[in-house]
């Protein structure tokens, strides 16, 4: 009886939705009670502060080092195991892409790639690397700090995808 | 012009032209998607995000513990 099964179905929806007071269904860190990330700031401000101190310290290791691999392995470790136990909220991946619009980003990755391994297989000083230019523009530690903290973000952000 | 100042445009016109790919991505100007929205297509299965991974930590130990 279709009247009947309209009904009951509107009776579920009802009971539903006042278990779930949420407008939209919960997800990933929000299902499991963790807050938005704007909702603590004196928790982000520390997390920020532990951020630029690590940066700082990894900043100041000597390169080749054992402790610069360490310090560079270490958030690997930290990012997979939080990606792993206590995944954060993802930002959804899009079903599917523009094949084309993707070969665009392909070939511009690809042409970067060949210059570099142009320049990596000359090895002369007037065909540099990438590495050989950006190398000098981030040896002064506070740069390199910076530098190592947008590494550090974007492995974040990455680990939210 | 000496071959190193070439070589220094041809990174500058390469990191250009991503960058220019990202604005016209994000202003929906033809059919490109965002390198976010690419990389998290990419990373939708196990191997892919195994892959971009890898290459962040690959960066990081190029740049910062070398």
């Amino acid at each position: 009886m279709p009247a009947g099964n309209v009904s009951t179905d509107e009776a579920a929806r009802r009971r539903a939705a006042a278990i779930d007071h949420h407008p939209v269904p919960l997800a990933g860190g929000e299902a499991r009670g963790q807050v938005p990330a704007g909702a603590r700031p004196a928790r982000n401000a520390i997390i920020g502060a532990a951020v630029i101190g690590y940066a700082w310290l990894l900043g100041g290791a000597a390169p080749f080092s054992t402790r610069a691999l360490l310090e560079v392995l270490l958030p690997g470790a930290v990012l997979g195991a939080i990606a792993y136990a206590r995944p954060p909220e993802r930002i959804p991946a899009p079903e599917s892409v523009d094949m084309a619009g993707s070969s665009y980003w392909i070939i511009a990755i690809a042409l970067l790639f060949e210059w570099e391994a142009s320049a990596v297989r000359d090895g002369r000083p007037w065909h540099p690397s990438l590495t050989d230019l950006i190398n000098p523009l981030i040896a002064p530690h506070p740069i390199k700090t910076a530098a190592i903290v947008v590494w550090l973000l974007a492995g974040w952000a990455l680990v939210r995808r | 012009m000496s071959d190193r100042t070439i070589t220094v445009i041809g990174f500058v016109v390469i990191i250009a032209l991503l960058v220019v790919l990202e604005i016209l991505a994000r202003r929906k100007i033809g059919r490109i998607p965002t390198l976010g929205g690419w990389l998290g297509f990419v990373m939708r299965r196990p191997a892919g995000r195994a892959l971009i991974l890898a290459g962040w930590l690959w960066l990081g130990w190029h740049y910062f513990a070398r």
